[in-house]
C-alpha cells in the first residue's frame, strides 16, 4: 500500500498546483478517476467513480474568490476510497466530501498566512530584484505541491474511512466561520486600491458604480461600460474646454 | 491627477517580438502561484509581465517603481489575464504616465474577471466535464482524455490569442492618444473607480443571517432591515471601515487576522 499511497500522494501534489497554477483542468476528478484508477488498478471502477464525482463537483467552481469543497481533495480520496473499498460510488462521495471541506479551510487558512510573504515581495520590487519575486511565486508552487501530497497521502496510507471520522470532528463553526471570512476578505484588497487611486474628485465615480451594482445588481462588465461613458464624455468636454482655467484646476488638484 | 514620477530613461523601448510574446503568455500559467488574500495574483502578475518589464526600463530607478507598483492589489480571470498583460506591456514599453497604466490596469481586471467565470467557468467547464463524465461512467476511457483535449484547446487557444491581441491593440490605441496623458490618466482612474465601486457590492460577501424572533414576530435582520436601508450595506461599510484603518497606518495583515476572527465569531454566535 505505501508504493500505491506515494504515487497517489504525486499526482495530488501536481494536481494540487494545477487548481491554482496552470489550470489545465488535470484536477477535475473525471481524470484523478483515471489516475488513480490505473495506480490502484482498477480503471473502470476509477472511471466511474471519478465520473461521478465530476458530476457532483460540476456546479462547484471557484467564482469570484469564494471557494468550494476541494475539488483535488475530493476526487483523489473519493476515487480511492471508491475502488479500495468496494463500496458504490455514492458512498465515496460522503467520504471525499468532509476531506474536500476540511481542505478548502485550510487552503483559506494558507491564502491568508501567505499575505506576509508580500511584503517581502514589496522589498524585492524597490531593489528591482526579479529573482526574488520568481522565488517568492516558486515558493507558493512548493508549498502547494507539498500541502496536497501530504493531505492525500496521509488518509490512503491509513485508512480514508477513520480519517473521514476523525475529520468530521472538527467543529462545524470554524469552518463555516473560514469559509465566511473568505468571503469578506476581498475587501481588503478594495480597500488597499482605494488608499491608492481615490482622491476627492473621484468618490462620485465609486459611489455610480456602487449604485449600479448594490441597487440594479448590474453585472461588472455593464458597469466599466457605464464607467467608460462618464470617462469619454469627461476626455472630449475637457479637450474642448480652453486649457487655461483647467491648468488652474489641475494645480489645484495636486 | 498626473503622476509625479518622472522617468530617469523616458525614451520608448524596443518592441516585443513574438517568441517573447509566447514566453510572456506561459508565464502567464504561474499568475496564481502566490495567491493570497492581501493582494491576491498581485506577485503572480508581476511575474507574468517581468521579462516584459525588464525590456521597458533598463534603467533601475524606472524599473523598481514600476514593479513596485505592479506589487499593488490586483485580480482577474486567469485566461483573459494575457489581455491585460499585453496592453499594460505595450503601455510601459512606451514609458506612459504611471497612473494611467494603473488605472487601465485595474479598468480591465474587473471586468475581464466577470467574463472569464462566465466564459470558462459556467459554460466551457460544465459542457466538456459533462461530457468526459458521461462518457467515464459507462467505463469509457477516452471520456477523462476527451475532456482534457477539448478543455485546453480552448484554454491555450484564449491565452495566446489574447495575448497577441492585447498587445497590438495597446500598441495602436497608445499612437493614437499619445499627446493626451492627462486626460488619459484621468480617464482611466475614472472608470477604474467606477469598477471599484462595483466591485466592492459584488464580491464582498458579508450578510448577517439571523432572525430576531418576539413571540409571532419575526425579524430577518439581513432582508428587513439591513437591505431595506440599502443593499450592500455591509460589505461597502466594511471596506470603507478598512480604507479608514489602512490610511491610519495600520498594517493589512492585522486587517486580515481581523477579518478571520469577524468570521469564526459570526460563525460561532450563529449570526453570520
Amino acid at each position: 500500500m505505501l508504493m500505491e499511497a506515494i504515487l497517489i500522494a504525486l499526482w495530488a501534489g501536481i494536481i494540487g498546483i494545477d487548481l491554482y497554477v496552470g489550470l489545465t483542468h488535470i484536477h477535475r476528478p473525471v481524470v484523478s478517476g483515471l489516475v488513480v484508477g490505473l495506480i490502484l488498478g482498477d480503471v473502470t471502477t476509477g472511471l466511474i467513480v471519478g465520473g461521478t464525482l465530476e458530476l457532483i463537483w460540476m456546479g462547484m467552481v471557484p467564482l469570484a474568490g469564494a471557494q468550494p469543497p476541494n475539488v483535488v481533495i475530493g476526487g483523489v480520496i473519493g476515487t480511492a476510497f471508491g475502488i479500495l473499498s468496494g463500496q458504490d460510488p455514492n458512498v465515496a462521495v460522503g467520504v471525499a466530501i468532509p476531506f474536500a471541506v476540511a481542505v478548502q479551510a485550510l487552503i483559506t487558512l494558507f491564502f491568508t498566512a501567505f499575505s506576509p510573504v508580500m511584503h517581502k515581495a514589496d522589498e524585492y520590487a524597490l531593489d528591482a530584484n526579479y529573482r526574488g519575486i520568481e522565488r517568492i511565486n516558486y515558493l507558493g508552487v512548493t508549498i502547494l505541491f507539498v500541502f496536497n501530497a501530504l493531505i492525500a497521502f496521509l488518509p490512503i496510507y491509513f485508512g480514508a474511512s477513520q480519517a473521514a471520522t476523525i475529520v468530521e470532528t472538527i467543529p462545524e463553526w470554524i469552518i463555516d466561520g473560514l469559509g465566511i471570512a473568505g468571503g469578506i476578505l476581498p475587501a481588503i484588497g478594495f480597500a488597499m486600491l482605494l488608499k491608492i487611486m481615490l482622491k476627492k474628485e473621484y468618490v462620485m465615480f465609486m459611489i455610480v458604480g456602487f449604485v449600479l451594482a448594490a441597487y440594479l445588481n448590474m453585472p461588472i462588465l455593464a458597469i466599466a461600460l457605464i464607467g467608460l461613458s462618464i470617462a469619454l464624455y469627461d476626455f472630449y468636454k475637457s479637450k474642448q474646454d480652453p486649457p487655461a482655467p483647467r491648468e488652474e484646476e489641475i494645480t489645484d488638484g495636486i | 491627477m498626473v503622476s509625479n514620477y518622472e522617468y530617469q530613461d523616458p525614451t520608448p523601448s524596443e518592441r516585443l517580438n513574438p517568441k517573447q510574446l509566447r514566453m510572456l503568455t506561459f508565464r502567464s500559467l504561474l499568475l496564481q502561484a502566490s495567491f493570497n488574500y492581501e493582494r491576491m495574483q498581485a506577485a503572480g502578475w508581476l511575474y507574468s509581465i517581468l521579462p516584459g518589464l525588464r525590456q521597458a526600463h533598463k534603467n533601475k530607478k524606472d524599473l523598481s517603481k514600476a514593479m513596485k507598483d505592479h506589487m499593488e492589489f490586483f485580480n482577474t480571470h486567469p485566461f483573459l489575464v494575457t489581455f491585460i498583460m499585453g496592453i499594460i506591456l505595450a503601455m510601459e514599453q512606451n514609458k506612459e504616465d504611471r497612473e494611467a497604466i494603473r488605472g487601465i490596469k485595474v479598468a480591465t481586471m474587473g471586468p475581464l474577471g466577470g467574463i472569464g467565470d462566465a466564459l470558462f467557468f459556467l459554460t466551457l467547464l460544465p459542457i466538456t466535464a459533462s461530457i468526459g463524465a458521461s462518457l467515464a461512467i459507462e467505463g469509457n476511457i477516452l471520456g477523462p482524455i476527451i475532456f482534457v483535449v477539448m478543455f485546453n484547446i480552448i484554454h491555450f487557444g484564449t491565452r495566446f490569442g489574447l495575448m497577441k491581441f492585447g498587445y497590438e491593440a495597446g500598441v495602436s490605441a497608445i499612437a493614437k492618444l499619445k499627446e493626451s496623458t492627462q486626460q488619459i490618466s484621468r480617464a482611466a482612474s475614472i472608470v477604474g473607480l467606477t469598477v471599484v465601486g462595483g466591485l466592492i457590492a459584488t464580491y464582498v460577501a458579508f450578510n448577517i443571517d439571523y432572525v430576531w424572533v418576539s413571540g409571532d414576530a419575526e425579524l430577518d435582520i439581513q432582508s428587513e432591515v439591513l437591505d431595506a436601508i440599502m443593499p450592500g450595506l455591509l460589505p461597502i461599510a466594511y471596506t470603507l471601515l478598512v480604507y479608514w484603518l489602512l490610511k491610519k497606518g495600520r498594517s493589512p495583515l492585522v486587517l486580515i487576522g481581523l477579518t478571520v476572527v469577524v468570521g469564526l465569531l459570526g460563525s460561532f454566535l450563529g449570526i453570520m
